[in-house]
């Protein structure tokens, strides 16, 4: 069987394997492949199974041995040849074997059928019964039934069959497949031959050498294996490929370089690698696509550098970066200044302007002689000329018509050009128009030259002429005319020459211009023909039809205008006529031939006469130049930063300055102009002109800044009585007076103006829009364009034919975006994008359009309420949704954003008022903004509260306090507990007010008398100033019985319409002794200091006096009841503004240096000694800047209507002056400018503005005084009820007095009504004296400031008083005040009042008594005159004349800011609230004007009541 | 319309060799500053009629994606085509440029100082209270760091700078911002050592800016830990998934 078989597997195999077992070189055959690999999952029984497996095996061996001879024949009918063929087809694949298992056990059922039942299902399992007799189950048939049968694995046998094919050439085993399914158990068992067997036997001695054979080493001789592997391995060859291999059929090769287009260097590789390469590819991959067109392979140009490079040494300083630059800083103490992050520590706004001004040079100047004024017109000539010549553009010109005839010259003989240059009729026509419009040019530019020589030798002449005729000279100018020879003969060729070509070629555009007209004619005549035909036929026709319809012949007549008429010929040209013209023209306009060129040069040479020898005129007009002198003001938006030094004006009119100012700016130059100011003499200077500079570009620097020549003129008109001709007056050169010329004074002033460069390179250049917040990129200031090099702007069609004239390799991928942007440059419809984005797709990516973005409801909101615009500073929670936000929300503040700018007359009646009201609101807004950025930089004392930690001596002074003794008596003021802001409500703040006593308080005039009117006393109070102390006499209640109740007064407090009031008291001099409690509520309820400072309330402090009438009708019921109506008589009241109560001092600096150092050490050491006394010595004017505060005072004249109105009484005319400054409102500055700072304006902003609060009146009281000649100061203290404020003090003879400079009066200084109870300060306009008294009141302090113990000066010998110059203007310019308007104003006050007393009596009726309002009118215009001496007469008079009225009225004085206090102040009298219904009212008002529009407003309220 | 609103805190840093610690911090948004910078410039100083800028290496950091070596074809359009022959053209660039726009808050501040007594973390806890209003999502918030210390004589010097995007999803975030500062040379490092001091940039863009930084020689700080809220509203309203 072995024999047989193994052949036949032998001879099988290699055909079915093939090459492959040969490659692999084994000997070991594979057995055909049976079933697919059972999962093995008995695996891991294989150990317990290996000592039964061998029990098993012995048993078998026995067994088999007596069986042997049958067993033997078993297989033999088993036709192992009948399945091969099959097997063979089904070998390489898989699926198959399954089926061919099938096909085994189905043989095994036909030769075993006793196995059936096993054999079933595909799983073999048996393994050793084969020999056993069918039908009786062999003892390990038995066993394993049992015991093995159902475990499917057949694993454990598969260790025998190997082994035993280890022995035999077994062919049913492959190498390596030692999961082969032992399936094959079964089959092989049965193929066991009888070695197999004795081997078996054998091995059951010794098991070890089973498993181990000694073989010898496989050997195949060494050509055979290189047969073999040749077979195998394919080594391509070294060998060149020919070409036409690797190319298609019949395709030769094509050799790109060649053809001129770029290949790429290919990286080098060496021949024979190319080669293998070629080789390989070609028998492996037949197609071709590997080889290029040169039957190369294909390669990417060479991608490495020709060159080693390594990276750069990066050395800290060179080549860095602008902006990755760093710079080493030293550690610094911290600055305040640069707390944020932007600009990372260097100073906002230092910029620098550099002006530099060389010279000024006048072209016209009045005391131009008139040899000046030809000399001017001269040198402008020769300038000019010489600018002409530089550019020689008629040189120019005639070049480029030589060029072009030239051009055109080839183009005509096409023998002499050279090919490349394509000359088609077409370019030359173009040539040829271009050579008419060249020549046009030419000759205009000719002419032009000439007349321009002429002109200038004209002007010399008249100039020389004029120094003849004057006799002598006064300008060194001289004018040379240089004659240049010329070759007479080739000029006169070149001439002709020129003519001929210009004649030739006007012939020949003629020509061409009649031919075409000809051709014209000849298509119009053959027209005219052609009708001219057809109106023949049609005539005969007609002729015939007239015959047949004679009727119709009119009809049919074309009308005669249709006729066209027949054409004319062009006139042919006619050369003589051209040539006339030619010459013509030439002669006119260019130099004749052979003449020589004249080249003018004009030179200082000349000499001037000198002063002896010229006539008297002349003398003066030259002192006179002398006498002048001349210097520049650079203004910049409109203030002067610095002027140049005074320079005299040279006779040859030019001024050298050679100045460099260079200017520290903070804000993006708006304007910047240079002022020319000339002085004559030691008389004042004027203003000759402005001259307006361009603000630089940004790209120019200094050092790179041209000087620049700017124009001026001005337009002022001199006349002078010397030789000058003057400015804007006619002059004339002739004697006779004609042809006059009128010449202004004008100039040039050279200069050049660049930005500064800092120390790092850096330009100094301020951010172009200085509202654009955010990150202020320090790139942008680096790098203007100064540090991109040039703005080169390039020109595509430059580029493109530079690229074209340099044969650029346009596939070469180094140049390729060179060559896109040139194609598409000059590619001509293609679209060159003119834009390039910096943020791509932002558009396409926007989630909406801006207008969308502010049409936001909310986001507006939001934004206005950060901004902390006032309108929205306190808003507190904004909506989620746009829907929930009302339109309303905005109409404010866009009402104020749109009435910024229009004036509205409706709230303030005087137009000027309201203009001021305007302007006040702008600057309050600029300046508010100003300190809303200021407070959020806080201190740290704004944010550590920190309680003193107490010292040594403070723990002293507080031990010997417990020693000290008690007094009882003695109450100290406890400090009330500071309150946050944050964690307060309505409700938790009360106002306080202690109504102690009252002195003077005026009686009621005894009423029961018929005789005395009936009536009480109506006095004028003054706001803020309920008793005048010039009333104060103690004698006044003389006349009344004692014991009579001549007053009952009450006080009643009002704020924010609360009211309180105290008891009545009886008498004059009541005392109260009471305590009023209001409740405050703070705006918004919002209780920031902001805030709280904003609040405009008053607290109304009003005495009314209590009158019981007895109303009781009817005698009889006197003894039971009472029947009493109280009403209530105002007498007087004080008006305390909040802001005074809430006052927080807080003060921002920043001025000159010294100086301020100075003031901060003078502060110091004055709130060392008395913390409570204010020092002042900087005050904030109204831009914002700490100003020194004498500087604010200074003699400033007062009206001298004023001054005229009592000329011989000094006294008198105090007190007028006084009143005057009274009489101009009074408005808090804390108001305006809530929550900010104290602003000081000066006089003449404040009289503009005509509001101002108490250091505004006092400053200008203060120098109305010191401008009469007083010794005057200012006086900072505090007073009632203002609080901290300034007074005036002055000095009289012996004494001093104190003057409140918002209610005019004046109080001694040891009276003891004067409001003014502490002085901590006297400001003079020269020095500032500190109190260093002990006691601060002015009853009890001395007045001498000379006293250094008594007054501290700031300015002392160790820092003499610097020389300040001072804020206020020169003088104060005093308009009259419109009279008419004056009396119009009243009328409507006096109209609204009334009105508006009828509206706050709405239930009741209000008469008008016209008659009692008449009276008062009159008596109105007196009480301004005389005060109150006239009142008491005419009181009298009044009443007696009012007869049978119970009368009770007064004035109310007030100057004049706005209606609405004026109607506070009749509501606050309370008029309208008496209701006794027969009460009549009159009302009268009285405007009187002062300069300036300062208006006193008297208003006299009153009721009446008819008595019965 | 879509709103992002960054609430949080710098806590504060760690890893810092300094102990004195204080942190000044911004944030930028819209476009980088180059691209600000160069608008800008563009504004001031084309003329008008004609297009084209040339830009030299110096500008290249921004622009080297756009073919830095070329003359530029300039006209910048931001939202808005426009060419530059239009006069309004500076004007309409400003204001198509806030794609971001800031409702309420400060975009910029300064902590206290902070002298850790236990452990070496430094300690702010700053308020961060931003409110944006955006019409894009480019130029996302970017949060700029710089750290530094005082010493016992209450002298400052730079110990880091430090970037990190505002994050872009909304919740609570812990972010740490790791920082670095210049070198310098070895002089200045010496100094640096012994007298305080120290390299700094002299322009701050360059903390956010994608400049091109490989010439710095830069050492690294510590980290600044924050801790950023975002809310973000109406995202969704245009496609934007958050």
């Amino acid at each position: 069987m072995v024999l047989e078989n193994s052949p036949v597997d032998d001879q099988q195999e290699p055909v079915q394997k093939g090459p492959d077992t040969c490659l692999l070189g084994m000997t070991s055959r594979r057995g055909p492949r049976s079933l697919p690999p059972i999962p093995s999952a008995s695996r891991t029984g294989f150990a317990e199974f290996s000592m039964r497996e061998r029990m098993r095996e012995k048993l078998q061996a026995a067994r088999s041995k007596a069986e042997s001879a049958l067993l033997q024949e078993i297989p033999t009918p088993r036709p192992r040849r009948l399945r091969s063929p099959t097997e063979k087809e089904s070998e390489t694949e898989f699926g198959t074997e399954l089926d061919r298992e099938v096909q085994r056990t189905q043989q095994d059922h036909d030769s075993q059928g006793h196995s059936r039942v096993k054999f079933h299902d595909s799983v073999r399992k048996i393994k050793s019964k084969p020999p056993v007799p069918p039908g009786f189950p062999s003892a390990e048939e038995a066993y394993n039934f049992f015991t093995f049968n159902f475990d499917p694995e057949p694993e454990e046998s598969e260790e025998k069959p190997k082994a035993k094919n280890r022995h035999g050439a077994n062919r049913e085993e492959k190498e390596g497949e030692e999961e082969e399914p032992p399936v094959q158990e079964g089959d092989e068992e049965e193929w066991l031959d009888g070695k197999d067997v004795e081997d078996l036997l054998l091995g059951l001695d010794h098991t070890a050498e089973d498993f181990v054979a000694v073989r010898p080493a496989d050997y195949q001789s060494v050509h055979v294996r290189l047969q073999k592997e040749k077979e195998l391995l394919f080594v391509p060859s070294r060998r060149t490929v020919p070409t036409y291999k690797k190319l298609p059929e019949n395709v030769q090769p094509r050799y790109l370089e060649d053809e001129g287009l770029y290949i790429g260097a290919r990286p080098e590789v060496p021949r024979t690698n190319q080669n293998i390469m070629e080789n390989r590819l070609l028998t492996q991959e037949p197609g071709r696509r590997w080889f290029g067109d040169d039957g190369r392979i294909l390669a990417l140009p060479n991608p490495i550098k020709p060159v080693p490079s390594r990276p750069p040494m990066l050395t800290q300083e060179q080549d860095i970066k602008a902006e990755l630059e760093t710079l080493y800083k030293k550690a610094v103490k911290y600055i305040h200044r640069s707390q944020h992050l932007i600009g990372s520590g260097d100073a906002p706004g230092n910029f620098q302007l550099d002006i530099d001004i060389s010279g000024l040079i006048f072209t016209h100047h009045p005391c131009f002689s008139r040899e000046h004024v030809l000399a001017a017109k001269l040198a402008q000539l020769y300038d000019q000329y010489l600018a002409r010549r530089q550019r020689n553009k008629a040189k120019f010109l005639t070049d480029k018509l030589h060029a072009l005839r030239s051009a055109v010259q080839m183009g005509l003989n096409p023998a002499k050009t050279p090919k490349t240059l394509e000359t088609t009729p077409k370019t030359i026509n173009e040539y040829k128009s271009e050579i008419r419009q060249t020549r046009k040019l030419r000759d205009a530019e000719q002419e032009k030259d000439r007349t321009l020589l002429k002109t200038i030798i004209k002007v010399w002449k008249e100039m020389k002429s004029l120094r003849e005729f004057q006799r002598f000279t006064n300008t060194p100018l001289k004018l040379v005319l240089r004659k240049e020879k010329v070759d007479q003969k080739a000029d006169e060729e070149a001439y002709e020459a020129e003519i001929q070509a210009e004649i030739n070629e006007l012939l020949e555009e003629h020509t061409e211009e009649y031919e075409q007209r000809m051709e014209v004619y000849r298509v119009t005549l053959q027209q005219w023909k052609a009708w001219k035909k057809a109106q023949r036929a049609k005539k005969k026709k007609k002729k015939q039809e007239a015959e047949e319809h004679p009727a119709d012949e009119e009809r049919e007549e074309p009308g005669p205008g249709e006729e066209p008429e027949k054409p004319a010929p062009p006139e042919p040209v006619d050369r003589a006529v051209i040539e006339q013209q030619v010459r013509e023209r030439a002669a006119q306009s260019r130099r004749r031939p052979g003449e020589p060129t004249l080249v003018p040069e004009l030179s200082l040479a000349g000499s001037v006469t000198p002063n002896d020898q010229c006539p008297r005129v002349e003398v003066m007009r030259r002192e006179d130049i002398k006498r002048r002198s001349l210097f520049l003001k650079v203004t910049f938006n409109n203030k002067e930063v610095s002027r140049t030094e005074s320079r005299p004006l040279g006779a040859d009119f030019r001024v050298h300055f050679g100045q460099i100012f260079n200017l520290q700016i903070f804000n993006w130059p708006e304007s910047l102009t240079l002022q020319v100011y000339e002085t004559v003499g030691h008389s004042g200077t004027t203003l000759l002109a402005e001259v307006f500079l361009p603000i630089p570009e940004t790209t120019v620097v200094s050092g790179r800044a041209p000087i620049e020549e700017v124009e001026f003129s001005s337009n002022q008109h001199v006349t002078l009585d010397h030789e000058g001709v003057g400015s804007g007056v006619p002059f004339s050169f002739e004697a006779d007076g004609g042809n006059q010329l009128i010449l202004m004074t004008s100039g040039k002033v050279s200069n050049s103006v660049a930005w500064a460069i800092g120390e790092n390179g850096i330009p100094l250049i301020p951010p172009l829009s200085q509202q654009n917040i955010g990150f202020r990129s320090a790139l942008k200031r680096a790098d203007a364009i100064s540090s991109i090099g040039t703005s080169g702007l390039t020109d595509m069609k430059k580029l493109a034919k530079w690229a074209a004239e340099s044969k650029l390799d346009p596939n070469d991928p180094s140049n390729g975006p060179l060559m896109q942007l040139i194609s598409v440059a000059t590619s001509g419809e293609s679209y060159i994008p003119d834009f390039f984005r910096l943020e791509q797709l932002q558009q396409e990516f926007n989630f909406v359009s801006d207008e969308e973005l502010n049409r936001s409801k909310r986001f507006r909101l939001l934004l206005l309420r950060s901004q902390e615009v006032p309108e929205f500073r306190h808003y507190k929670q904004i909506p989620l949704y746009d829907r929930e936000i009302m339109e309303k929300v905005f109409q404010d503040y866009e009402k104020r954003l749109r009435d910024r700018n229009v004036i509205e007359t409706k709230d303030y009646i005087d137009t000027h008022r309201a203009t001021v009201a305007k302007y006040l609101q702008q600057v309050r807004e600029s300046v508010i903004n100003r300190f809303l950025i200021a407070k959020h930089h806080f201190l740290l004392s704004d944010l550590v509260v920190e309680e003193e930690v107490p010292n040594i001596s403070i723990l002293g002074l507080s031990l010997f306090k417990l020693a000290e003794q008690k007094r009882p008596l003695r109450p100290r003021r406890k400090g009330r507990k500071k309150v946050t802001a944050q964690n307060l409500s309505d409700g938790d703040i009360k106002l306080l007010v202690n109504i102690i006593r009252a002195y003077d308080i005026p009686v009621r005039k005894p009423t029961a008398s018929k005789f005395h009117q009936t009536s009480r006393s109506s006095r004028t109070f003054t706001e803020k100033h309920a008793a005048s102390p010039t009333t104060h006499s103690p004698a006044h209640s003389a006349d009344y019985p004692l014991g009579q109740v001549l007053v009952r007064p009450f006080v009643d407090v009002s704020f924010q319409r609360t009211i309180c009031h105290t008891t009545t008291a009886e008498g004059p001099n009541p005392s109260w002794n009471e305590e009023l409690e209001l409740p405050f509520r703070a705006p918004n309820g919002d209780y920031s200091t902001g805030s709280l400072q904003s609040v405009k309330d008053d607290v109304f402090i009003n005495i009314f006096d209590e009158v019981l009438y007895d109303v009781l009708e009817d005698d009889r019921e006197r003894g039971s009841g009472i029947h009493t109506r109280i009403e209530r008589h105002w007498l007087g009241c004080v008006k305390i503004p909040f802001s005074t109560i809430y006052f927080q001092a807080r003060f921002d600096s920043q001025e000159d240096e010294k100086l301020l150092q100075a003031t901060e050490k003078f502060r110091a050491e004055c709130a060392l000694k008395f913390p409570n006394r204010q020092c002042l010595t900087t005050v904030v004017d109204v831009s914002g800047k700490t100003v020194f505060v004498t500087r604010y005072l200074k003699p400033l004249n007062p009206p001298q209507e004023l001054l005229d109105a009592y000329p011989n009484n000094p006294q008198a005319t105090a007190e007028l002056v006084a009143r005057y400054v009274s009489l101009i409102p009074f408005l808090p500055d804390t108001v305006s400018f809530a929550g900010v700072c104290d602003l000081w304006s000066t006089s003449d902003q404040f009289l503009d503005l005509l509001a101002g609060d108490e250091e505004e009146h006092a400053v200008l009281l203060c120098n109305y005084f010191l401008s009469m000649g007083k010794k005057a100061w200012l006086v900072t203290g505090n007073a009632i009820p203002e609080g901290p404020t300034a007074y005036v003090l002055t000095r009289e003879q012996s004494h001093y007095l104190i003057w409140n400079p918002c209610s005019g009066h004046f109080y001694g200084q040891f009276d003891t009504f004067c409001p003014l109870k502490s002085v901590s300060c006297l400001i003079g306009p020269d020095n500032i004296w500190f109190n260093i008294q002990q006691y601060d009141s002015p009853l009890r302090i001395n007045f001498d400031v000379t006293k250094p113990k008594l007054w501290k000066s700031f300015f002392s010998r160790s820092l003499p008083y610097p020389g300040l110059s001072s804020v206020q203007p020169e003088e104060l310019i005093y308009q009259r005040t419109d009279k008419v308007a004056a009396a119009e104003l009243q009328d409507r006050i006096e109209k609204i009042l009334k009105e508006k007393i009828m509206d706050w009596r709405p239930r009741h009726l209000t008469r008008w008594n016209r008659y009692c309002t008449s009276m008062l009118r009159h008596f109105l215009p007196l009480l301004e005159r005389n005060q109150e001496d006239v009142e008491d007469n005419h009181r009298a008079e009044l009443l007696k004349q009012l007869g049978d009225y119970r009368f009770s009225g007064f004035p109310l004085h007030m100057p004049y800011s706005e209606v609405k206090p004026l109607i506070e102040a009749v509501y606050s009298t309370g008029v309208h609230n008496i209701d006794a219904p027969n009460v009549e009212f009159a009302l009268a008002v009285y405007v009187h004007p002062y300069p300036r529009n300062v208006l006193s407003v008297w208003i006299y309220v009153a009721s009446l009541i008819r008595n019965r | 319309m879509a709103e992002v609103h960054v609430i949080g805190q710098i806590m504060g840093a760690t890893g810092f060799s300094e102990s004195s610690l204080f942190c000044k911090w911004g944030v930028h948004t819209g476009p980088e500053s180059f691209v600000i910078s160069l608008v800008d410039r563009l504004v001031a100083e084309i003329p008008w009629e004609v297009g084209i800028l040339q830009l030299s290496e110096k500008d290249k950091p921004g622009i080297n994606s756009v073919s830095s070596a070329l003359p530029l074809i300039c006209s910048v359009t931001l939202g808005k085509r426009c060419s530059l022959s239009e006069p309004q053209f500076p004007s309409s660039i400003r204001k198509s440029w806030a794609a971001w726009k800031l409702l309420s808050g400060v975009r910029e501040g300064q902590t206290q100082v902070d002298t850790p007594q236990i452990g070496d973390m430094a300690y702010w806890s700053h308020p961060i209270d931003l409110h944006f209003a955006t019409k894009g999502l480019q130029g996302w918030p970017r949060l700029h760091l710089q750290v530094w210390s005082q010493d016992s004589f209450g002298r400052c010097q730079l110990a880091g700078y430090g970037f990190c995007h505002v994050p872009s999803s909304p919740g609570t975030h812990q972010l740490d911002c790791p920082t670095w500062r210049p070198l310098g040379s070895w002089r200045e490092q010496l100094a640096r050592a012994f007298v305080g001091g120290g390299p700094q940039l002299l322009h701050g863009d360059a903390i956010y800016s994608g400049a091109d930084r490989y010439r710095l020689h830069t050492t690294s700080g510590g980290t600044v830990h924050l801790e950023l809220s975002l809310l973000l509203r109406h995202f969704d309203r245009y496609g934007v998934e958050c």
